[in-house]
């Protein structure tokens, strides 16, 4: 597992996230409260937690932690209005939300208060309720003193539950030595080049490691949406600077909250992923192809080659793992690590441009199936419906002969497949701005040389043995 | 800042886990709140039938659930002794005793339940195979609670049976 948590962390989070149907934004803060990724202090949720349950449960006069945990599990209270319509007007709350007790500095809303009974649900019932009688039973000790002593305890065991848990599952060491290798090789410097990426895979292939080239590129997605958090961070480290940030620390939680969300509200991975069942609009095959592309998001559009590399010197990576953990099968690794089979950049540009066609004429085809009344549209317009009209009777695949399934199919999928679509043409214009700079051919032949040395070398033990 | 590259490193995991890869799976079986009514209800409440089925047919939702009435119970015995054969009279869970007195005549038979807890229990709920039951207990007097078996009621008869299976497991709630 290269992505920092394990198959039972994301099973908790998806319990949580699907059970509650929680927003996009609200699962965001989960994902970032579980792994640790809130600054300044990343035990704040566990302390906003502990001091909220306590607020609840003077309020509810809950006499054990039995009422803390029926709301902490509830799946109605997964949205403010809900939880402003059960708890309002309550003692202890006012229009905003739950108010501090006496002496202590802290509040919430009804915003605030949905995520944190997500997290509540979240720690009650993580590794599959393994520890759910230890958690409840720490609430049963809230419900007995509900005071801001037992609000301090209940954080500290909290948090440090959170913290075995992230010991458990997720397992961030290599992703830290890895962005460390990133800071080390870039060395204060915050913009970087597709040669960058390649030179620092380069480094940690040559140090035995032995990254994936496809998981160094991600690390560096990752890296290049933080930088500009990176860059407020370093500010802040000089004193002088705190004063001049009024509300560093929301707006630092802002920027941590867009970074885990990613920037578009649904994710290209995503889109594929769920594409729906029906007309088959895209053959699993194209899908593949297009999530092969596509997996490296924003750089189909920003980074032409290191996508372009990626694609072709990845796959002939992952063969090789594959390969080896196979023990057998295919090509032997020394005839894999001279990459005579990888594909060749053009052929990729050809691919992805049959793609960018299929999905605009598809969408042209949505457009017709769509639009049946087109009396009253400009005759260039009208002329282009029935082209794509004239085009849907010649495209032969599955679901394509009936007319009322073919137009409940596109219209489920038309949202996805604008996006889809608009992306494919974005990285089309994106590969023929980089074939002007640097022609593909001679750019794919210098590539393979470097792949092949790396690959060679980093593989020399298992390709003699 | 040395923290850098800790914090790319969870920024990088919590976008990961922001990825699609949801098995399906959970959508089909009772919720964590569902199962949390099934196990804090009251003796004799109505019963979620959908819940009670997944409970008994899927093991997973059966594992879940009772890790959720073991938190809730005053005591439980996952299963009785092995040692034992034949029908138990009499068996422990944590600090309390059962014991089944067998009826005679017309007396229908007996469970006394003794305990030493700070905390008497106020439900008993046995498991037998993919059988369950759930009885209110009654105010203990004396530290003692005795509940009749009647053979005439079926929940009664049920958990006299259950409990003299070594196989059963009982909590205490």
């Amino acid at each position: 597992m290269t992505g920092g948590y394990d198959e039972r962390c994301a099973a908790d989070l998806a319990n949580v996230a699907e059970g509650r149907d929680l927003s996009r934004e609200d699962r965001a803060w989960l994902a970032r409260a579980v792994t640790g990724a809130v600054r300044p202090n990343r035990d704040k949720p566990t302390w906003d937690l502990a001091h909220a349950l306590a607020a609840l449960a003077r309020a509810a006069g809950a006499r054990d932690g039995r009422d803390l945990v029926t709301l902490a599990l509830d799946p109605g209270l997964g949205h403010p209005a809900a939880v402003e319509a059960r708890l309002g007007g309550a003692a202890g709350t006012d229009a905003r939300g739950l108010v501090p007790a006496e002496g202590e500095g802290w509040r919430t809303t009804w915003s605030g208060l949905v995520r944190l009974l997500a997290l509540a649900e979240f720690v009650l019932t993580a590794e599959d309720l393994a520890q759910f009688a230890t958690v409840s039973g720490w609430l049963d000790d809230l419900a007995a003193a509900p005071d801001a002593d037992g609000a301090a305890f209940l954080a500290r065991r909290l948090a440090r539950h959170l913290a075995a848990y992230r010991n458990a599952h997720l397992p961030l060491a290599p992703l830290e030595r890895r962005f460390r290798a990133i800071l080390g090789f870039l060395d204060g410097r915050r913009a970087f080049t597709d040669d960058d990426i390649l030179a620092c895979w380069r480094a940690e292939m040559h140090e035995g490691e032995r990254p994936g080239f496809r998981t160094v590129a991600e690390h560096f997605v990752t890296f290049e949406a933080a930088c500009a958090l990176l860059g407020g961070l370093e500010g802040l480290a000089a004193p002088i600077s705190l004063a001049e940030h009024e509300g560093w620390e929301e707006r630092l939680d802002a920027s941590l909250a867009d970074l885990a969300a990613a920037d578009s509200a649904d994710a290209l991975a995503a889109l594929l992923a769920g594409w729906p069942d029906g007309p088959k609009i895209l053959t699993g095959a194209e899908r593949e192809d297009l999530a092969d592309f596509l997996r490296l998001e924003p750089f189909h559009r920003t980074r032409p080659l290191t996508t372009l590399r990626a694609t072709s010197f990845g796959r002939v990576q992952s063969g090789i793992a594959n390969r080896l953990r196979r023990g057998g099968g295919g090509a032997g690794i020394a005839e894999r690590t001279a990459c005579a089979d990888a594909e060749s950049y053009a052929a990729l540009q050809a691919r992805a441009g049959t793609l960018a066609a299929h999905l605009a004429r598809m969408l042209r085809i949505a457009a017709a199936l769509r639009i049946a009344d087109r009396d009253g549209l400009a005759p260039e317009a009208r002329a282009a419906l029935e082209a794509a009209e004239a085009d849907l009777r010649r495209v032969r695949r599955a679901g394509f002969e009936d007319r009322a399934g073919l137009a409940a199919g596109f219209a489920a999928a038309e949202a996805a497949l604008l996006r889809l679509a608009e992306e494919a043409g974005r990285m089309e214009r994106a590969l023929a701005a980089l074939a002007r700079q640097r022609p593909l051919d001679a750019a794919f032949a210098a590539d393979r040389a470097v792949f092949a040395d790396a690959f060679a070398a980093a593989y020399a033990g298992e390709a003699t043995a | 800042m040395s923290d850098e590259a800790r914090l790319l490193a969870e920024i990088h995991a919590a976008r990961g886990l922001m990825r699609p890869g949801g098995s399906g799976q959970a959508a089909l079986r009772p919720g964590h709140a569902a199962l949390w009514a099934h196990a804090t209800r009251m003796p004799g409440a109505p019963v979620d039938l959908a819940v009670a089925r997944a409970i008994r047919d899927d093991p997973d939702t059966a594992r879940r659930y009772r890790a959720m009435l073991g938190a809730r119970a005053v005591a439980h015995a996952p299963l009785a002794a092995a040692a034992s054969d034949g029908a138990l009279a009499r068996r422990r869970v944590g600090p309390f005793e059962l014991e089944i007195l067998a009826g005679e005549d017309d007396a229908p038979p007996l469970l006394i339940l003794r305990g030493t807890g700070a905390r008497m229990p106020r439900a008993i709920e046995a498991w037998l195979g993919d059988e369950t039951v759930r009885l209110d207990l009654g105010p203990p007097v004396e530290g003692v609670i005795l509940l009749a078996l009647d053979p005439a009621v079926p929940d009664a008869a049920l958990l006299g049976r259950m409990l003299g299976d070594p196989a059963s497991a009982v909590f205490l709630l």
